[in-house]
């Protein structure tokens, strides 16, 4: 979502309550009346939901995420050139939209989920700029990880539903669907951002 | 720039200075890509705008009590 319109329509509006900041007798008359309600009122409002929702959208964004030093680690960790590792495996092949690739796993698929990822990204906003950050390898999830945010995408999905490890043993796949049994727990899809070994890790360099 | 005399036009211009300033907030926000321009965008922009939104509906209000 491009800022231009929005930029524009906050410098018409600007201009439009100028009028009324250097000429208040404009709104003496009826047509002033109208155009008070319109540049005090209903343009602001206007504003600030549009403004409202790119910003939401924008908070979505890789680079947004990455933006902070805290996450970098976490940005080289999905260019691994290692298909074991999960995120960056899902990142390179676009089994996630590349550009939104942190919010599209650690949201929560659930009511109020991206609600929920917002309250928790003003805490870490807090924790950057009033707190201490942890170092990046000490950085954990506030929950173990839910199996709820893989099988939003993978439920149902052949490769999911008949992929032979997942067969291997009957009860895997309903503990799995149950949330009793990880998908990143040990043995599995364990590796998913190694942050400590990244100066040993082979990066790729394809086109992103 | 002068306040005017009036009351209510006084009012009026006091709240479109603040969502001149909301605005000047928002568009800067805009152009920041930082988690810290959300917060800013919402903690100062929108408390500005939604003063000067609702500076201008008690303009409104209080104009009609002093015509009656």
């Amino acid at each position: 979502m491009s800022s231009t319109p929005l930029l524009l329509l906050i410098a018409v509006s600007a201009v439009l309550i100028g009028v009324i900041v250097f000429r208040p007798g404009v709104t003496a008359t009826a047509g002033g009346k109208m155009l008070a309600f319109f540049v005090l009122f209903l343009l602001p409002l206007v504003c600030l939901g549009i403004g409202t929702t790119y910003h939401i959208d924008n908070s979505k964004r890789t680079e947004f995420c990455l933006s902070c030093h805290e996450m970098e680690p976490f940005g080289k960790s999905l260019l691994v050139d290692d298909p074991a590792h999960l995120a960056a495996a899902h990142y390179q092949n676009h089994r996630i939209p590349a550009g939104e690739a942190c919010y599209t796993c650690h949201t929560t698929y659930a009511m109020f989920g991206g609600f929920r990822a917002k309250m928790q990204g003003l805490k870490h906003v807090y924790v950057h700029y009033l707190g201490t950050p942890p170092a990046p390898e000490a950085i954990r999830l506030y929950d173990p990880y839910n199996n709820r945010e893989c099988l939003h995408c993978h439920l149902g999905a052949r490769s999911f539903e008949e992929g032979a490890v997942h067969n291997a043993d009957p009860d895997l796949l309903p503990a799995v669907k149950a949330n009793k049994v990880s998908c990143v727990s040990s043995g599995c899809h364990e590796v998913v951002h190694d942050v400590a070994s990244l100066k040993n890790a082979k990066f790729w360099k394809g086109a992103l | 720039m002068k306040l005017s005399a009036n009351r209510l036009e006084r009012r009026l211009q006091v709240s479109g200075i603040l969502l001149i300033l909301g605005l000047l907030v928002e568009a800067t926000c805009l152009l920041w890509t930082r988690p810290i321009a959300f917060v800013v965008f919402l903690c100062v922009g929108g408390l500005l705008l939604v003063l000067g939104v609702l500076l201008y509906l008690f303009s409104l209000v209080s104009g009609n009590q002093q015509e009656r």
